[in-house]
């Protein structure tokens, strides 16, 4: 069986194998070859339709392979560092759908965090950012309002997160009433920030900082489970956290896995049509890409519609565009609603940022948890 | 002359841009850009040329400003601006191009239509209505949705515009059923100088003198602006047949689609792998190996695509391979990595693609791959038949190399791209299939035209009197 580079073997003749062969072999045996942000940069943007923000904004500056070039010149020091060149690297969702079409199968989010990074240690930070990172420091809270809640006790933790404690409380509550109704001893204690909003924006230190805190704080309640409704405050616990060799004992789920777990045993049924939008963090950061049409699919009586597409931004992540650029952000999530008007008007997601982004222009956005407690006390 | 790094550094700026660009920001107030990092971004396209600029850290082609019109006005608006200055305009869709057609030559503004995004079906026409801006796989996916195809496919799918496949003449890989996109156009609204919107209407067919629509097909920017189009749409394919061969020769394996294609079946997609590519694409098929491979699918209603099927399997001389080649050609045909390991560092590789009548096929691909190879510091040289016509056939070749020691890369490029067209031309081929002429090709675009390249200079100048309509590109 042939291998992938045995044709060129054959094709180039041996005199030119010991001269300008030479290079090409260095090439094919990975013994010479350029940084990945480069790789990106010279890439025709095979991603350019995946991106939320290439779509809507159409830019070339903000088209990923657009920021990778700006990225690499920026760190090349060919483009100053300053807010003005920035803010195409700012204009960035981290939803990583460009990774799923990506040869390489690159994140671009990733390959231009260093720059960012860079950016953040020198001091030049957009004031939209100064204010999250001083409420972290402060509060460890990403809208400035530290946790009051009581620590409470059990063996398995419902962490809430900023955008359920601060914009969706009763989604907490409804949540912490579905997991006992599963059988679950769940309890809540007074929270700090995952950390993620620092981490999206470049700064990584205070990311790391807020995180030891809050594993210290999880690690010290003695679950055995951390369930969250928010996928990105799960794949930071998850993904992020051991990257950066911060240690969370407890086992951490989103919630709609825990439901995937259990969901065979709980005969649920519904009339009706709905349609779903899996967040980014669900579907591409912690791999659970059929998840949510999954669990639609097993509700008895239900019709499940695909919206005209899977994958596709709410508009709100990677903590940067909202901030930056509201509109810009509004747009994508106008975006979404239509491909999701493709499907239904009724919405199932599994994200609490995607839920009060895509509310609204005809949609009702409703969180899994609630979809399916609606049916469990029928 | 080509261009090259040096020379495009030496081009003189035109006046007027100063006051252009001032007027256009109060006009257009946010949609107009003057960034460093907005006027980096769109000062190259694909052309290999751009990318060595690019590694090197040098902007030689700057535009002094870009526009992003959000309606059909704003792009009048932007038009006659420039014009009244005198300022170059340089239309800008995904640039994907690979010929430097983009490229801001001449400083001036970039016109980015990537914001005209409205899309509209109409069933009973089998007709959509698209702004240029409209993104490829968004219109397909649109249309898929709705049950239609616009079964239009180039390798630049994900990046490019429906306005920037108008522009350049594009075409896709499914073209033996569907067409390319001149096939697909009905109608089109463009603004040319001095900042006018005409408005070419779309209908099943017109004869009201020469069809003005081609005019704007695959002008490349140089006469006006392209805002929208109205294109053909078919119904879903009903089935589709993956079907492959391994054939012994590259005569063969032609003369079995000429015959097919005589018969008047219409696979979507056909593609003919020279010994080289088939090795380098088909390695994992033992069957294929070392053999001229052949991928085939044939797709549509089901009666037809079952008969036009049993044509295939008729006509074509070679052993059947089955599905599975065809399948991974699906899969990897959009996998582009080799410039981005290759370039960076220093080996030259690109694509070059033309095309003959059958009569002349085989003398040509021979011809072209001997010239390639003629070149010192080539290391390999070879093709695939990628798109196919009753009379003839376009080859699609890819050659990569070391400059020799003295040798610049850019120097290297040109050798090698100069022995392909010239040997393209004295085999009876045409210069271009696709990939169009942009910068780079237009220094053989006088040998191609002959006498007629004088009506194309004389038509650009009609409309374009102060020569501001993309400046420098496919016309000297």
């Amino acid at each position: 069986m042939p291998g992938k580079w045995d044709w060129l073997k054959d094709e180039i003749g041996l005199s030119n194998l010991l001269t300008g062969g030479r290079m090409l072999f260095k090439v094919i045996q990975g013994k010479l070859s350029v940084d990945d942000l480069t790789k990106c940069a010279l890439c025709p943007n095979m991603c350019r339709h995946a991106c939320p923000v290439s779509i809507i904004e159409g830019r070339e500056t903000t088209s990923p392979a657009g920021k990778a070039r700006v990225a690499l010149m920026i760190r090349e020091g060919r483009l100053e560092l300053n807010l003005d060149n920035l803010e195409p690297l700012y204009t960035c969702l981290g939803c990583d759908l460009c990774s799923l079409y990506c040869p390489f199968e690159f994140s671009v989010a990733d390959l231009i965090r260093p720059v960012k990074e860079k950016a953040v240690s020198k001091g030049v930070v957009f004031e939209e950012f100064r204010e999250v990172f001083e409420n972290l420091e402060t509060s460890g809270d990403v809208c400035g309002k530290a946790d009051s809640s009581a620590d409470g006790s059990g063996r398995v933790l419902y962490f809430r997160g900023c955008t359920v404690r601060n914009e969706r409380p009763e989604l907490a509550e409804k949540t912490v009433e579905f997991l006992r109704k599963l059988g679950y001893d769940v309890f809540t204690v007074k929270e700090t920030c995952c950390g993620l909003p620092a981490y999206n924006l470049g700064n990584t230190e205070l990311f790391k900082k807020i995180a030891k805190k809050t594993a210290d704080k999880l690690n010290a309640t003695g679950a055995e489970l951390i369930v969250t409704s928010c996928p990105s405050c799960a794949y930071a616990f998850r993904v992020l956290y051991p990257k950066h060799g911060i240690n969370l004992k407890p086992r951490v789920l989103h919630v709609a896995e825990l439901i995937g777990e259990v969901i065979p045993k709980l005969e649920l049924r519904a009339e009706g049509t709905v349609t779903y939008h899996t967040p980014c963090k669900l579907a591409i950061h912690l791999g659970e890409k059929e998840l949510l049409r999954g669990l639609l699919e097993r509700v008895e009586g239900l019709e499940v519609k695909a919206p005209r597409r899977e994958l596709f931004c709410c508009g709100h992540g990677g903590s940067a565009v909202s901030r930056l650029k509201p509109k810009l952000a509004e747009e994508i999530a106008a975006e979404r609603r239509e491909q999701l008007k493709d499907g239904a008007t009724r919405v199932v997601t599994a994200c609490p940022s995607c839920e009060l982004a895509l509310n609204g222009d005809g949609l009702e956005v409703i969180d899994i948890v609630e979809f399916l407690l609606e049916m469990m006390k029928k | 002359m080509t261009l090259t790094f040096d020379e495009v550094l030496k081009r003189p700026k035109r006046d007027g841009s100063d006051k252009a660009v001032a007027e256009l920001k109060s006009l257009l107030g946010d949609k107009v850009s003057t960034k460093p990092a907005d006027l980096f971004s769109y000062s190259h396209d694909y052309w290999l040329i751009t990318f060595h600029w690019l590694l090197k850290g040098k902007v030689p082609a700057l535009p002094d400003a870009v526009v992003f019109p959000e309606s059909e006005e704003d792009v009048v608006n932007a038009v006659q601006v420039a014009y009244e200055n005198g300022v170059p305009i340089y239309p800008y869709g995904g640039g994907s191009g690979v010929l430097g057609a983009t490229v801001p030559e001449y400083g001036g503004i970039v016109i980015d239509l990537k914001r005209l995004r409205d899309l509209r079906l109409y069933e009973d026409d089998l007709m959509v209505e698209a702004g240029a801006g409209v993104n490829g796989y968004y219109i397909e996916e649109y249309l898929n949705r709705k049950g239609y195809t616009l079964g239009h496919f180039p390798q630049s799918f994900y990046p490019s515009t429906v306005g920037g496949w108008v522009a350049t003449k594009a075409i896709g890989q499914f073209s033996t059923k569907y067409g390319g996109i001149e096939d697909m156009v009905l109608g089109l609204r463009a603004v040319i100088p001095p900042g006018k919107l005409i408005e070419l209407k779309p209908h099943p067919r017109t004869a009201t003198g020469p069809d003005l629509r081609k005019l704007f097909v695959g002008s490349e920017g140089i006469l006006g602006i392209v805002t929208k189009v109205w294109l053909k749409v078919r119904p879903y394919p009903e089935e589709r047949y993956l079907l492959s061969f391994a054939s012994e020769s590259l005569e063969e394996a032609l003369d079995s689609v000429r015959r097919i294609l005589h018969r008047g079946a219409r696979p979507a997609v056909v593609r003919i792998y020279d010994r080289v590519e088939t090795k380098r694409h088909f390695y994992k098929f033992e069957e294929l190996y070392g053999k001229i491979g052949t991928v085939m699918i044939v797709e549509g209603d089901s009666k037809l695509a079952r008969a036009e099927k049993e044509i295939v399997e008729e006509e074509f001389k070679g052993v059947p391979t089955g599905e599975e080649p065809v399948r991974h050609w699906l899969e990897t045909r959009f996998n582009v990595k080799e410039i981005s390991e290759f370039a960076p560092v220093g080996v030259v590789i690109d694509t070059i693609e033309v095309a003959v009548n059958w009569s002349g096929a085989m003398n040509l691909y021979e011809n072209v791959i001997r010239a390639m190879k003629s070149v010192k510091g080539t290391l390999m040289a070879s093709a695939h038949a990628s798109h196919f016509y009753d009379q003839g056939v376009c080859f699609y070749f890819t050659f990569a190399g070391v400059p020799p020691k003295g040798k610049s890369a850019e120097e290297f490029y040109n050798a090698v791209w100069d022995a392909a067209m010239r040997a393209t031309l004295e085999s009876g081929g045409t210069i271009s299939h696709h990939h169009g002429i942009g910068r780079h090709r237009k220094r053989w675009l006088p040998e191609e035209l002959g006498d007629a390249y004088e009506v194309l200079r004389r038509i650009k100048l009609a409309i374009d009197e102060k020569d501001v309509m993309n400046p420098g590109n496919m016309v000297v």
